[in-house]
């Protein structure tokens, strides 16, 4: 239907953005469950992840995530309505104008956290 | 196996049994929820809680005990687990092609996924946090 257009990147990135997702989920359900073994276990856990690298990590996933979403609302016009398969190119780039409106100021909400603003 | 239907007419002829059918709407109703979800919890971490600074154990606490919270993360959990796990069962239909290792990654993923979530909803619900141990 689309191979080696828009399409195909579109469904390469929704898959390998919801696997890397997928193992995200299950380190961060650990981590956070881990509260259970107590404060002095959990405060070094949070020590340890202040580190930007872990910052950058979760800015990284935000930006997987935030595609995943918008493509998938994509998916679901192109189930359910009549015009959605016809014009899913087009949708497709309507996806990275949402993109770019909803993840512009995330990224420097994050950013920000990641690197100190008033510590 | 996965299907690669592109509507839901399609769907409903190309699925080999009702609970194919029933896991392609499950995706379709659990992703549209989890879009408010997810982007949901990224914004009350963000933003409202500035999770960076404010982030500690007595926080988390807080946040554990709250009844409220503990269901907002319960749901979040489930949902993005079955999606999560349903959506990697396809990658594996899709790319391993020998039935043995297919098998036997489904069995080691799938259990990896069922502890991880036995753990989460033991912290969400089974678990009495101390305010300050």
């Amino acid at each position: 239907m689309y191979r080696g257009r828009e399409g195909q990147w579109a469904f390469y990135l929704h898959r390998i953005s919801g696997v890397a997702i997928i193992l995200f989920l299950t380190l961060h359900v650990t981590e956070i469950s881990s509260s259970m073994f107590g404060p002095k276990w959990f405060n070094a856990l949070l020590a340890f992840e202040a580190n930007p690298i872990f910052g950058l990590g979760l800015v990284a996933v935000a930006a997987l995530v935030l595609y995943h979403a918008l493509n998938g609302l994509r998916i679901i016009l192109m189930d359910f309505t009549s015009w959605g398969v016809k014009y899913q190119r087009q949708l497709w780039y309507g996806v990275w104008v949402l993109y770019v409106i909803v993840g512009f100021p995330m990224l420097f909400a994050m950013l920000g956290h990641v690197f100190g603003g008033g510590e | 196996m996965a299907m690669r239907a592109r509507q839901f007419e399609e769907a409903k002829r190309l699925a080999t049994s009702n609970l194919e059918l029933a896991w392609w709407i499950f995706m379709r109703v659990s992703g549209v929820l989890l879009v408010f979800l997810v982007l949901g919890h990224l914004y009350t971490r963000a933003v409202v809680f500035n999770f960076h600074h404010e982030l500690n154990y007595a926080h988390m606490v807080k946040v554990m005990n709250s009844p409220v919270w503990k269901f907002y993360n319960w749901v979040l959990l489930f949902l993005s687990i079955l999606h999560g796990t349903n959506g990697l069962r396809y990658v594996i239909d899709d790319y391993i092609a020998s039935g043995r290792v297919r098998a036997w990654v489904k069995v080691l993923v799938y259990t990896f996924v069922f502890l991880v979530t036995v753990f989460g909803t033991i912290a969400l619900w089974g678990w009495r946090y101390q305010p300050m141990g």
